[in-house]
């Protein structure tokens, strides 16, 4: 049985997000790659072009949210367009935080990916 | 050949029901692609899985908000079931009908049991719809008119005050709070009388099935049109 002290650290690290998921990351680098042009629309785009699988832009904004809350990225309100029905774009940046965790995600990888037979013909 | 304007009901439905500070721009989103993408089926999938997830995300995000939420709408649906539909009821059956106070109460401290959900605690929960199977008999013409008003009318005002109260309470998570309750009232429809239904078998389901679903119907549309989500402008916006 977990003693409180560490099952509240437990807990502060389950809630901080220690590890950036899969689809967390690829929303990252996508926010990096658009730089200021990087909404709802663009993003889901980015994400359909590389990976070649349909993305639900719902839910690309939940997990920027989440990933908002976390500090791995702010918004801002932007401008209207008619061909949005009048609705504004919210765009997002990636914050220092997220850069950071970003290359700490690509540092694990690569080392992971090193050595593994299975892999050796593929490029990290 | 398909319009530029994106389908109509898909647009109504994800701005009534999705919830979240994105959902406009969302909504922005997904317009402004359509104009490329041209396809009806592309934006319907989006808006249907966009409700889910939105709805998710942002109870997720405050359960605790969610959970008061749900106590306040049955908290009060509750307290009326206690007082203003056992005195309305007897008002017109008579104490000892089924309806009254007197009878409903005792039900409250009996326990749960599958076998005999009329007269327990859980019946409590239903008594304007059960209450029908309680009408005198020789008084089934005016008796059974004014036991629907009280299984359909008056869980749609009650529903209708609790989604108004939960939505102005928790108006920052308005879309979200309502859904829930609705989802909860649906959910707690199927989950009483789902297993009563099969208890009472065929020969009981044309006496109970249409209370029941006209009741629920009314229930959910009333915390659905109480909670504001047919409005143009939430409570927040």
């Amino acid at each position: 049985m977990l003693d409180g002290a560490i099952f509240i650290q437990y807990r502060e690290e389950m809630r901080k997000g220690e590890y950036l998921g899969n689809f967390e990351l690829m929303l990252l680098l996508a926010v990096l790659r658009l730089d200021e042009d990087a909404y709802g629309v663009t993003i889901a785009s980015e994400l359909e072009e590389r990976t070649g699988r349909e993305v639900v832009v719902a839910s690309v904004y939940a997990t920027l949210e989440r990933l908002q809350e976390r500090g791995l990225v702010t918004s801002s309100l932007g401008d209207s367009t008619p061909e949005r029905g009048g609705r504004a774009k919210r765009y997002f940046r990636i914050t220092a935080a997220g850069l950071h965790d970003v290359r700490d995600a690509k540092r694990d990888l690569v080392n992971l990916w090193k050595g593994l037979p299975e892999l050796k013909d593929e490029k990290a | 050949m398909t319009s530029k304007h994106p389908p109509r009901l898909a647009t109504w439905m994800l701005r009534r029901f999705g919830s979240g500070p994105d959902n406009e721009a969302l909504i922005g989103d997904l317009t402004e692609q359509y104009v490329k993408k041209d396809s009806v089926m592309w934006f319907w999938r989006q808006a249907m899985k966009a409700i889910p997830i939105s709805f998710a995300r942002e109870i997720r995000s405050h359960k605790l908000v969610a959970a008061r939420a749900l106590l306040t709408g049955w908290g009060i649906w509750i307290l009326c079931l206690l007082t203003l539909f056992p005195f309305l009821g007897s008002l017109y059956f008579g104490v000892g009908s089924g309806y009254s106070f007197g009878v409903m109460v005792p039900g409250v401290l009996a326990p749960f049991s599958p076998g005999q959900l009329l007269g327990t605690g859980w019946s409590l929960l239903w008594s304007p719809v059960l209450g029908q199977a309680a009408i005198p008999s020789g008084l089934e013409g005016q008796a059974r008119a004014i036991s629907y008003v009280i299984g359909v009318a008056l869980p749609f005002l009650v529903w209708s005050m609790c989604g108004w109260l939960v939505a102005y309470r928790f108006r920052d998570q308005q879309t979200a709070v309502v859904l829930l309750l609705a989802g909860s009232n649906l959910f707690m429809a199927l989950f009483l009388f789902g297993p009563y239904i099969l208890m009472i078998g065929a020969v009981g389901i044309p006496l109970h099935i249409a209370p029941v679903a006209a009741s629920t119907a009314a229930s959910v549309m009333g915390i659905l049109l109480g909670g504001g989500l047919f409005r143009d402008r939430l409570l927040y916006r």
